[in-house]
């Protein structure tokens, strides 16, 4: 009787997923098999657009040059946030709540009240090159500090560190002490206690919130866009060139599907790591 | 609800109430204009709005690409005036999206400046489906307290003073026509260029992308930019020039002998329009091509209109403000088409973006 009723209550919020989620990409899935010819979209199915993307150094390398921002940010999150969660976890007190909200607090702004507060400190004549060129440490603005790859990781890792710190935090939270005593009572030192009992146990953690921070990172196109100079080009702004003045619904679908596709494949990697965790039941 | 009540509701937010009486509620003729916020102001509106029996509704686009996206998604049946660049309107013509200008509906039409008469843009077969509304150029504009000279194209692609200081527009047709243009690519070769050209102009866009600060993709971005010394040099809109020069800054604005790029949008029917709203929508673009609009538009833009209506009536500093004291000035424009490889040239310009 309760199953029945769950699957009623559920019902509405299935079609609504199905009608407003699931359809649109079908549709999507759909054009990245036909063709344009000028404004005329040609219903003739071929893998021809995939092909394009496999034989477009451009493409690929764009799709390499997301995956390989997300993973680097989120190695960086990763390990400042590791002791990040650790702290307010294990040593907060009474202060954890104050301390997660204080957390939070850059993303009550908005994405572009964050980019352009990054320009004002890195900026030619921002906080840091005065202070530097006040210190004597340089004669001249080190214009690198804008602009460039470095200035668009550093605000990405800013913005994305909220969510690698929760999920971290939530693993941590569940991380019972006496795990760490026992080991400590049978002789393991510090370094294998954490080798053997507190990464593993908080691994889950570790996937849910890198998982979170990888996906967000490789669908960000602003902040490239916006602080990256020359080179803020993104997978993501060359789908949106394709939409938009290239008319190119087919190629950009497929792109975006391909896109989907890799990123469905790191989901069910960190899906079964999570499985095969000790935390969760894994040996 | 049909569609053109949903979309009128959805709009509300940016629906005409302020204009005229609450008893317009109940007007003859309800009218649906697509277009830019800047050109749909309401005092510019309310002498038409006045005088005629019309409900006026605006929406508002933000870009070209996505009024076509609407249209072209089936909007059309919705609207009864789109604003689309005098380049775009192929795109439209070719989805069988809009009906011809009935000129006779349209006497200030005879006011159009040559140049446009002459225009085979926004025609096909000979009749024209976008008359040319108004227009402008997009120049270079620069720090003239930060520069040693005014600049032309070969900024983007020659020395190193400026190395780092320097923006260009991410917005892959104008920057392929600033590279043909210095090139020296004739124009009447720009928009149909072959492989070899194409690799020409990749080639220096390459070299220009070594010299740039940043690609810009927002004129209030630009605008900052400039303001804050990051760039000194772009290949840009006119508000900026302007606006910082109000604020004290020493701005330039180069026309580059090698060419400008010049820009102009036009107004369009879409083909469902019919009966008694068609009288009204061309009745609306008469207006547009009028002189109470156009000197409105002139100083409030500030916009030159497509059509010598106001011209008489605009004062000889603000006629050169908007580029119409001389009119000379139209003989140096490269005007935007729609190249028919236009897909070659975003992924071109996409490669360079990521080279």
């Amino acid at each position: 009787m309760s199953l029945r009723v769950g699957t009623l209550l559920a019902a509405p919020v299935t079609a609504f997923l199905l009608a407003l989620c699931v359809a649109p990409l079908l549709i999507l899935f759909a054009y990245s098999f036909f063709r344009v010819d000028f404004v005329a979209i040609s219903y003739d199915p071929s893998f021809a657009n995939y092909a394009k993307i496999a034989g477009s150094a451009t493409y690929r390398g764009l799709i390499l040059k997301a995956f390989g921002s997300g993973a680097l940010v989120v190695a960086i999150t990763a390990v400042i946030g590791y002791p990040v969660a650790w702290f307010l976890a294990k040593r907060a007190g009474a202060m954890k709540s104050a301390l997660l909200t204080l957390l939070l607090v850059p993303l009550y702004s908005g994405d572009l009240v964050r980019v352009f507060a990054w320009r004002v400190l890195l900026g030619a004549e921002g906080v840091i090159n005065r202070s530097l060129i006040w210190a004597g440490v340089t004669d001249a603005p080190i214009q690198g500090l804008l602009f460039s790859p470095l200035a668009t990781h550093i605000a990405l890792t800013y913005n994305y560190l909220p969510f690698m710190v929760i999920g971290l935090w939530l693993a941590f939270e569940s991380l019972d002490d006496a795990w760490l005593e026992a080991a400590a009572d049978l002789g393991a030192r510090s370094p294998s206690r954490f080798a053997r009992v507190t990464l593993p146990l908080t691994f889950p953690g570790l996937v849910a919130g890198g998982l979170m921070v990888f996906v967000m990172v490789v669908g960000d196109y602003l902040t490239p866009q916006l602080l990256g100079g020359a080179s803020g080009i993104t997978v993501i702004s060359a789908i949106n060139d394709l939409f938009g003045t290239a008319f190119d619904w087919p190629l950009g679908s497929a792109i975006a599907w391909t896109m989907l596709a890799i990123l469905m494949a790191f989901f069910a990697m960190g899906a079964m790591l999570i499985r095969r965790s000790s935390l969760v039941g894994g040996s | 609800m049909d569609r053109r009540l949903f979309l009128k509701s959805a709009l509300a937010g940016t629906a005409l109430g302020a204009f005229g009486p609450a008893g317009r509620a109940l007007a003859a003729t309800d009218l649906l204009w697509m277009t830019w916020e800047n050109l749909a102001k309401d005092d510019y509106l309310a002498p038409f709005l006045d005088s005629h029996d019309v409900d006026l509704t605006k929406t508002f686009i933000g870009t070209d690409d996505e009024q076509f996206a609407k249209l072209r998604a089936g909007g059309a049946s919705s609207v009864d005036l789109i604003t689309p660049g005098l380049d775009k309107v192929s795109y439209y013509t070719a989805s069988d999206l809009l009906q011809p200008i009935d000129f006779d509906k349209v006497p200030n039409a005879k006011l159009l400046y040559d140049t446009f008469k002459k225009t085979d843009l926004g025609k096909t077969d000979g009749q024209t489906y976008g008359i040319p509304f108004y227009w402008g150029i997009n120049p270079i504009v620069y720090r003239a307290d930060l520069m040693d000279e005014e600049p032309d194209w070969s900024v983007f692609f020659e020395g190193d003073k400026y190395n780092g200081k320097l923006a260009m527009r991410d917005y892959a047709l104008e920057g392929i026509m600033i590279a043909a243009m210095y090139l020296g690519i004739p124009r009447d070769e720009m928009f149909t260029m072959d492989d070899k050209q194409l690799a020409e102009v990749k080639k220096v866009l390459m070299i220009q992308k070594s010299k740039l600060r940043t690609y810009w993709n927002s004129i209030g971005d630009l605008t900052n930019l400039f303001a804050t010394g990051e760039v000194v040099c772009a290949f840009s809109w006119v508000p900026p020039y302007y606006d910082l020069k109000e604020k004290g800054l020493e701005m330039g604005m180069a026309k580059p002998k090698q060419g400008v790029i010049g820009w102009c949008d036009t107004i369009a029917v879409p083909k469902g329009v019919e009966g008694a709203r068609r009288d009204s929508v061309f009745e609306l673009v008469n207006y547009l091509l009028g002189p109470t609009y156009g000197k409105m538009l002139a100083y409030g833009g500030p916009y030159a209109q497509s059509t010598s209506a106001a011209r008489d009536e605009i004062d000889p500093e603000q006629q050169e403000k908007i580029f119409i004291k001389d009119l000379s000035v139209m003989d140096n424009f490269v005007w935007k088409q729609n190249p028919p490889r236009y897909n070659d040239w975003v992924a071109l310009w996409n490669e360079v973006k990521a080279s």
